[in-house]
């Protein structure tokens, strides 16, 4: 039993298409899901919950029917919403507790996991304060704490690091990671920003403009969009059909060489290739695709997309 | 899963799951109600949100001992008034309703703190329903306690309190009446007109508008209208509608009957046609605007 299914999910609304045939089967872990803003990752994440109701398809989660049990689903999910979500004049452990106990949890056992969440995401200190006070990084955390009051198997966590500077980022990110490997709490968390997500992820879902772009590991995300960018100040052309007579694939921009990179033999390909011909090379760079050069990249190249989910 | 001990160098208390029962639709129901019940009046919350309880407080409880007081000057327990206490009180019901109906309801959705309960297991109507009785419990707070004050108060006055009981018990009948209808009446008024509002503050202004305008086109309507039909004119107040039902459910003759000398009415059951009436198509409303899956 997969943790999340999505079967041709597709999610109309007058002017546009938010998920289009979507479908995607993933394993516990922590996964990564990625795309610009308006992609469709919000919808996906409310249409998991049973808050939305899909124009046509079906989602489970956990094995329950997002459409059919929505309230037996949620006992067993944790969600983080992108957006704001807290009153003001309640103190921090008034609310994780409150929190708790709304997601099905015994008074008692309600307070104790809520000074339980709270001392992990950092708040123990400020916990009597009124979540007015808090910063954003703060209120950021404590939507965290309450995502997990109820120890859920699967944690929804929309844009957590929205809002937050690069260290507040950093921290986020942390007790993401922590969460997914240390609690073994599936979490599926979405960002923007590829770079950001990637490193905390096992696997990564790309979705733009509704459509799944990519899905399949971290690892086999990173061979594809990795590349090294060579100058080569004479022989560029001879270098470069060299390159290719050898498996690589690479694209020639007059002194620019731009190989795709899958791994460390790549550099002793390169070494050798240069040697033998002797052609001076001026600059060695590893690159990194961003995230619109890969739905650029895929867009032209549907295989791709195929290519990551047989990875998997 | 990797080492515990790797991450946890801080906080190495360890991660305990939770292997308890899970408790499903109704506790969550129980759970906000009462929550919210404890947020109208102020508990768990700051201080600034004390405020207006208190105040409704002594507005609800100071006519009680003003009548006691009244009663034990005169020796005679019988002229403790309880429609009296609802024709004091309606004003400030009124306002109690304005205040905390919205800051019930609209808070959630301002903050987005809705968006976070209905990720529970919970419906969006459970949490209109959930809102509603909180509301009308802390309505009766302040309809049916001070009654009771009352009536023990008029026991307490009583030569023989005993014989005092067994020949007025049945004035309980009606004190639990007028205080149900008029707090489910106010609560559910103020929580449909606030579901309709985007923010606490125009949610409270449209509750006290909606006070404020009805009295006035029933008077315009009283003018308007055919004599015959024009009577039923003062069933559109909602404050004379309420004082009437109170002054029929304790069989009471209207304290000041000369100020409508046109109308006089003399309404007994009818009064409480506009309040049923009304609280029906409030529920109606109410449900409708949480039903819609969107909010």
């Amino acid at each position: 039993m997969p943790l999340i299914s999505a079967r041709e999910v597709t999610k109309r609304y007058p002017t546009v298409t938010a998920l289009d045939a979507f479908t995607v089967d993933l394993e516990p872990g922590i996964i990564g899901f990625v795309g610009a803003n308006g992609a469709g990752k919000s919808t996906f994440i409310r249409i998991l919950l049973g808050l939305l109701p899909p124009t046509s398809g079906r989602a489970t989660v956990l094995g329950f029917d997002a459409q059919e049990q929505p309230l037996e689903l949620r006992k067993w999910v944790g969600y983080m919403p992108e957006h704001d979500c807290l009153p003001l004049d309640v103190s921090g452990t008034e609310f994780v507790t409150h929190m708790g106990r709304m997601s099905g949890l015994r008074p008692s056992a309600a307070r104790e996991r809520a000074a339980e969440m709270l001392r992990h995401v950092g708040l123990h200190e400020e916990r009597y304060r009124l979540i007015g006070s808090y910063s954003t990084g703060m209120k950021q955390r404590i939507k965290l704490a309450q995502a997990l009051a109820h120890d859920p198997k699967l944690l929804l966590l929309d844009e957590p690091t929205n809002g937050l500077d690069p260290e507040g980022r950093d921290e986020m990110l942390g007790l993401v990671e922590r969460t997914g490997r240390d609690f073994g709490i599936a979490v599926l968390v979405t960002s923007h920003l590829l770079g950001e997500i990637e490193r905390v992820c096992d696997t990564l879902v790309a979705i733009d403009a509704g459509k799944l772009r990519y899905c399949g590991s971290v690892a086999a995300l990173t061979e594809q969009t990795q590349r090294l960018r060579l100058e080569v100040d004479e022989d560029a052309e001879r270098m470069a059909e060299r390159l290719r007579a050898r498996g690589l694939t690479v694209t020639a921009q007059g002194v620019e060489l731009m190989v795709g990179f899958h791994d460390d033999s790549v550099f002793d390909v390169v070494r050798d290739t240069a040697a033998e011909l002797g052609a001076p090379l001026a600059r060695v760079e590893l690159q990194r695709h961003r995230l619109e050069d890969l739905f650029r990249a895929t867009s032209d190249a549907p295989a791709l997309a195929a290519q990551g989910a047989a990875h998997d | 899963m990797t080492d515990a001990t790797a991450a946890g160098t801080i906080y190495d208390l360890g991660y305990q799951h939770y292997e308890g029962e899970r408790l499903g639709r109704a506790n969550a129901i129980r759970t906000l109600a009462a929550y919210s019940l404890r947020s109208a009046f102020g508990l768990g919350r700051g201080e600034r949100a004390k405020f207006v309880p208190v105040l409704m407080g002594l507005f609800c409880f100071i006519p009680v001992i003003g009548q006691m007081v009244m009663a034990n000057a005169a020796g005679d327990p019988s002229r403790i008034n309880f429609a009296q206490q609802t024709q004091f009180t309606n004003l400030f019901l009124i306002l109690f309703a304005a205040a905390q109906a919205p800051e019930l309801i609209v808070v959630d959705k301002q903050l987005g703190v809705l968006g976070l309960y209905l990720s529970r297991s919970l419906r969006s109507t459970d949490y209109a329903f959930a809102k509603w009785a909180a509301m009308v419990g802390a309505m009766l707070f302040y309809t049916l306690l001070p009654q009771l004050i009352l009536f023990a108060g008029s026991l307490l006055l009583a030569d023989a309190p005993w014989h005092a009981f067994t020949e007025t018990w049945r004035t309980l009948g009606p004190i639990l009446g007028t205080s149900v209808v008029i707090s489910c009446y106010l609560a559910t008024v103020g929580l449909a007109l606030g579901s309709l509002a985007a923010r606490k503050g125009y949610a409270s202004a449209s509750v006290i508008a909606f006070f404020l305008m009805t009295p006035v086109l029933s008077a315009i309507a009283m003018t308007l209208l055919p004599h015959d039909i024009m009577r039923y004119g003062i069933l559109g107040n909602p404050i004379e509608a309420m004082s009437g039902f109170a002054r029929w459910a304790f069989n009471v003759k209207p304290l000041v009957s000369r100020r409508f000398p046109l109308a006089a009415p003399r309404f007994g059951v009818e009064y409480f046609y506009p309040l049923i009436i009304t609280t029906v198509v409030a529920a109606g409303l109410l449900t409708y605007r949480f039903r819609r899956s969107d909010i």
